[in-house]
């Protein structure tokens, strides 16, 4: 409506400068650090010394495992609570959906801190376990892969059901009745037209719950401890420990492409065309 | 779906995603001195003793100013980069609107070493000034989004009206536009307040001698720590979160923004 563009640059520029000098030339400049060869030349002799340690490539390959395996674990869950949700009169669904909010507001070190009451020596799981006589001595759940895949599941759960929730009520609602009509059975209907059309959904949570679960710090700090690195774990620890800014400016670096990586592909396969 | 199948569904869902919480309240009204569910004995003296402890007490007020402090300066930068967003014919509108929302899509520990790095290092800056610069990095982008969203939904064409009667475009932009995006601007500070609060990974690398946010301090004590007070103090903030969420919610319709 206003047509002067000195004064939209007025307003506009502040933030957009704040924005460039607290957050973009620190970044770029630390992502830097990892090309530079020994003599100041562009290099990535960085990247070949990360990846020829042993325990690199197990926290890489490590991180990249959790982040599959919880997307995949929060596709599985999210539709079933997606589905039972939007059947839901309209009150309970309202009253639902602030359930699956609520635990977004919550301190993510409280929330993770749960399981280590859950999981640990003298948690629930073991306390009950002992008292049916299963095992003798408790069971070491804590800094295990699995302990880390339930504290991810735990915290990005909501952002698959959400999308989903949305995507579900923008489905057509005849599609599922005539496609039953027509023969087909629950699978068919799933594979067929519910999946096909909530296909966006779909890809938004899957891009939140697995950069989530790639750049997550508290769950893998507290839940894996130095027993089960991930790459920001990793890179705290090269950091803090070791004083190496190259290791972490190429963790940095490939923590980046990997979300980013992730987030073309997944975006590429919601427009790509429905084979159907 | 499946008449029997989905309350079964739901019920999982709910232990899951609610049921921890209630585990940590239980644990932290232990009577005892290690932590343990269910609890040994029932007692609020864990509860008490988290504001006895100085460094929770500093810590949180860190947070809390970082968080007040920190999304007010990303609103102050954030609303009129919006409202040109939205109003205005801006040149390189993609290229400003991508460094705006860059921040969310970053990892926060690498927000934070590099803040550390680049700004703290080499120019000096304290640690207390490079964490309230973070944190309204960190911000920035949710003020802008909210804000753009409560924008686009106002029709134009009030402001022009006011401005056609002879009100100054500032005048317009404070007498009819903030008292109709008073919502969206709410929505974006208690949005803003609640992710600086919870931050930790931007924080990680930017601690100093007494300065420490909430959640770090938290961190740092469960490491050395086996007793209930940090879920004590967890329980008390999921408290306060959903406390300021329902009355969010209540009075404003929270959801709708967000």
């Amino acid at each position: 409506m206003f047509h002067n563009r000195s004064e939209a640059l007025i307003l506009a520029i502040p933030a957009a400068l704040f924005a460039a000098v607290v957050f973009l030339v620190p970044v770029v400049m630390l992502l830097s650090e990892g090309f530079h060869g020994p003599a100041g030349d562009w290099s990535i002799g960085a990247y070949t010394a990360f990846f020829s340690e042993t325990l690199n490539r197990t926290v890489f390959l490590r991180t990249l495992r959790l982040g599959l395996e919880v997307t995949a674990a929060a596709v599985v869950i999210g539709y079933a609570a997606a589905l039972a949700i939007v059947h839901l009169p309209s009150k309970g669904k309202g009253r639902m959906i602030g359930l699956v909010v609520l635990p977004l507001m919550i301190s993510p070190v409280a929330r993770t801190y749960a399981w280590i009451v859950i999981l640990g020596r003298t948690g629930f799981v073991n306390k009950a376990l002992m008292t049916l006589h299963l095992i003798d001595s408790p069971l070491h759940l804590l800094f295990s892969e699995t302990a880390v895949f339930l504290g991810l599941l735990q915290l990005f759960l909501p952002l698959m059901i959400l999308p989903l929730i949305g995507a579900l009520e923008n489905l057509p609602k005849d599609a599922v009745a005539a496609a039953r009509v027509l023969g087909a059975n629950w699978l068919q209907v799933f594979w067929k037209i519910v999946l096909p059309l909530t296909r966006e959904g779909l890809v938004l949570g899957g891009a939140l719950v697995f950069t989530g679960s790639l750049t997550a710090y508290i769950t893998p700090a507290i839940l894996g401890g130095s027993k089960v690195l991930m790459l920001e774990t990793l890179l705290y620890q090269r950091v803090a420990v070791s004083n190496d800014f190259v290791a972490a400016s190429v963790i940095a670096f490939i923590l980046i492409v990997m979300s980013f990586g992730a987030n073309l592909v997944l975006k590429h396969l919601a427009t790509a065309r429905s084979r159907i | 779906m499946n008449r029997l199948l989905s309350p079964v569904v739901l019920s999982l869902v709910l232990v899951f995603l609610i049921g921890p919480f209630f585990v940590i309240v239980a644990a932290s009204l232990s009577a005892g001195e290690t932590l343990a569910f269910p609890p040994h004995g029932l007692s609020l003296q864990w509860m008490a003793k988290v504001f006895t402890i100085d460094s929770f007490r500093a810590s949180f007020a860190i947070s809390l100013l970082l968080a007040v402090g920190g999304t007010a300066l990303a609103l102050m930068l954030g609303v009129p980069a919006a409202y040109a967003l939205s109003r205005y014919p801006l040149p390189f509108k993609e290229a400003i609107r991508a460094i705006l929302s860059a921040p969310i899509v970053v990892p926060g520990i690498i927000v934070g070493l590099s803040i550390l790095r680049y700004l703290v290092v080499p120019f000096g800056f304290s640690i207390t000034l490079a964490l309230f610069f973070a944190h309204t990095a960190l911000v920035l982008p949710y003020a802008v989004r909210v804000v753009s969203a409560s924008l686009d939904n106002l029709r134009s064409d009030i402001e022009e009206a006011a401005v056609l009667l002879g009100s100054s475009r500032l005048g317009a932009f404070f007498r009819v536009v903030v008292p109709n995006i008073r919502g969206g601007l709410l929505a974006a500070f208690i949005l803003g307040f609640v992710t600086s609060f919870n931050q930790v990974p931007v924080s990680l690398f930017l601690s100093g001698p007494g300065i420490q946010t909430l959640p770090i301090n938290m961190l740092g004590y469960m490491e050395t720590t086996y007793d209930p007070s940090v879920a004590a103090l967890s329980a008390l903030l999921a408290f306060l979160s959903v406390g300021i969420v329902f009355l969010a919610e209540r009075f404003l319709g929270f959801s709708r923004y967000v």
